[in-house]
C-alpha cells in the first residue's frame, strides 16, 4: 500500500484534508477531479471567445491599493517579501486585479473578454470551506454597460445549466458581501438594489452551502481607477465571473463522491 | 438625465410629492440634475451608498416601520413612484 493510500484510509469525509491554517492536501483521485475542473472551466472560457492570460501569484501593493482592496478587506491580505525590497507585494487575493493592471491607461478598440486562472490567497478564518490558498478561474469582461451585463447573464445561465448536467444542487441568489469599499451597509444595499453581484452556492462537505461561483458587475469602479476607456473617451464598464475550483470539488464530493463526480465532469458538455 | 417635473401635469400623489422634494432638494442638493417621479433613480450614479442610507432612513421615519434589508430591491426602488407605492406613509 502506498503512503497516499494508507493516508486516505484514515481520513474523515473524503481524501480532502484541510489543515488548521486553511491549506488543502487532496488525495490522488481528488487531485484528478480538481484537474478535470480546471480543464472544463478553461475550455468553457475559451469556447466563449475569451483570451487566456497567465499572471504571477504575487501582486504589487499599488494595484490592490488602487482597487481599494485594503479598504474593503484589510484583514484578508497576505504580504510577501520581494527580492529587490523596492515595494510591497502580496499574494494575490483574486486573479482579475492583474487584468486591470494590464489594461491600465488603455483605450479599448472593442468589447474585450479575458480569462485567467491562478492561485489566490485570502486569510479568512480557515474552515472546511474557507481555504487560505485556493484556485480561481475568472472570465473578465470590458466594454459598454449592455455588453458586460449580457456576458454576466449568459454565464449565469450557462453555469446553472452545467451544474444541472452534473446533477449538482445549486442556488443562484444576490450576494450580500460587498466587493466595493467604504460605507459597508450602504454599499451592500446599493449592490443589492442594482443586482451587481450574484453568487451560486452548493452544499459542501459539512452540509452547509458554500459559494462556488460569483457573477459580478463592477460598473465603472475598476475602469475609472485604472483609466480604461472606450474609443469615445467614456470609461469602460467591467464585470467578471469567478469560479472557486476547490469549492466545486467540495460540492461534487459531498453530493456524488469522487468517482461519480469525476465521471460526470469528464463526460459533461460545455454548453457552448 | 432625468426628466424635469415642472411641466403642467395632474396633481401628484402626496407621498410622491414628499419623496420628490426630499430627493431633489436634499439628496441631490447641489446637483444640477433633478429627477421626476418616473426617473430611474439608480442610473448614472445618482444615488450613492450614503444617499441610499439617507433615503431608507427617511422612508422608515415616514412609515414608522423598519425596512428589512431583503425588501431593498430594484423592483421596490426603481423610481420615486415605485417607492411611494411600496412604502406608503403611515
Amino acid at each position: 500500500m502506498s503512503i497516499l493510500n494508507s493516508r486516505a484510509s484514515n481520513l474523515p469525509h473524503h481524501d480532502f484534508p484541510i489543515s488548521d491554517d486553511g491549506l488543502l492536501f487532496p488525495g490522488t483521485a481528488e487531485s484528478r477531479l480538481i484537474h478535470a475542473l480546471h480543464s472544463r472551466f478553461g475550455e468553457m472560457a475559451l469556447a466563449a471567445g475569451a483570451e487566456e492570460l497567465q499572471f504571477p501569484t504575487v501582486i504589487a501593493e499599488e494595484i490592490l491599493d488602487r482597487s481599494e482592496y485594503f479598504r474593503s478587506f484589510p484583514h484578508y491580505a497576505s504580504a510577501v517579501n520581494s527580492p529587490n525590497k523596492t515595494g510591497r507585494y502580496f499574494l494575490s487575493p483574486a486573479v482579475c486585479y492583474h487584468c486591470y493592471q494590464l489594461l491600465m491607461n488603455s483605450v479599448l478598440a472593442g468589447d474585450t473578454v479575458l480569462t485567467c486562472q491562478g492561485r489566490c490567497f485570502r486569510a479568512e478564518s480557515a474552515n472546511d470551506s474557507h481555504l487560505w490558498e485556493f484556485t480561481m478561474r475568472e472570465i473578465v469582461f470590458f466594454g459598454g454597460d449592455s455588453f458586460v451585463r449580457a456576458q454576466c447573464d449568459a454565464w449565469k445561465q450557462k453555469i446553472v445549466g452545467w451544474a444541472a448536467q452534473l446533477g449538482l444542487t445549486v442556488n443562484l441568489a444576490p450576494a450580500t458581501d460587498p466587493f466595493f469599499a467604504g460605507e459597508i451597509r450602504g454599499k451592500k444595499l446599493l449592490q443589492q438594489i442594482k443586482g451587481l453581484k450574484y453568487e451560486l452556492t452548493a452544499p459542501g462537505l459539512s452540509g452547509t452551502d458554500v459559494p462556488v461561483a460569483s457573477f459580478n458587475l463592477h460598473e465603472r469602479f475598476f475602469t475609472s481607477r485604472f483609466e480604461v476607456t472606450l474609443t469615445g473617451g467614456e470609461p469602460a464598464h467591467s464585470g467578471c465571473v469567478a469560479f472557486g475550483i476547490e469549492r466545486w470539488c467540495m460540492a461534487l464530493l459531498a453530493q456524488h463522491g469522487v468517482n461519480q463526480a469525476l465521471r460526470r465532469v469528464e463526460e459533461s458538455d460545455d454548453l457552448r | 438625465m432625468g426628466s424635469n417635473s415642472t411641466g403642467a401635469s395632474a396633481p401628484l400623489n402626496p407621498t410622491v410629492e414628499i419623496l420628490l422634494r426630499f430627493v431633489n432638494e436634499d439628496l441631490l442638493a447641489g446637483s444640477q440634475e433633478k429627477v421626476a417621479p418616473d426617473t430611474a433613480l439608480f442610473d448614472e450614479g445618482r444615488i450613492d451608498s450614503l444617499k441610499i442610507l439617507r433615503l431608507i432612513a427617511f422612508l422608515e421615519v415616514r412609515s414608522g416601520k423598519k425596512i428589512p434589508d431583503e425588501l431593498i430591491v430594484m423592483d421596490r426602488f426603481r423610481t420615486i413612484e415605485t417607492i411611494a407605492k411600496n412604502f406608503p406613509d403611515r
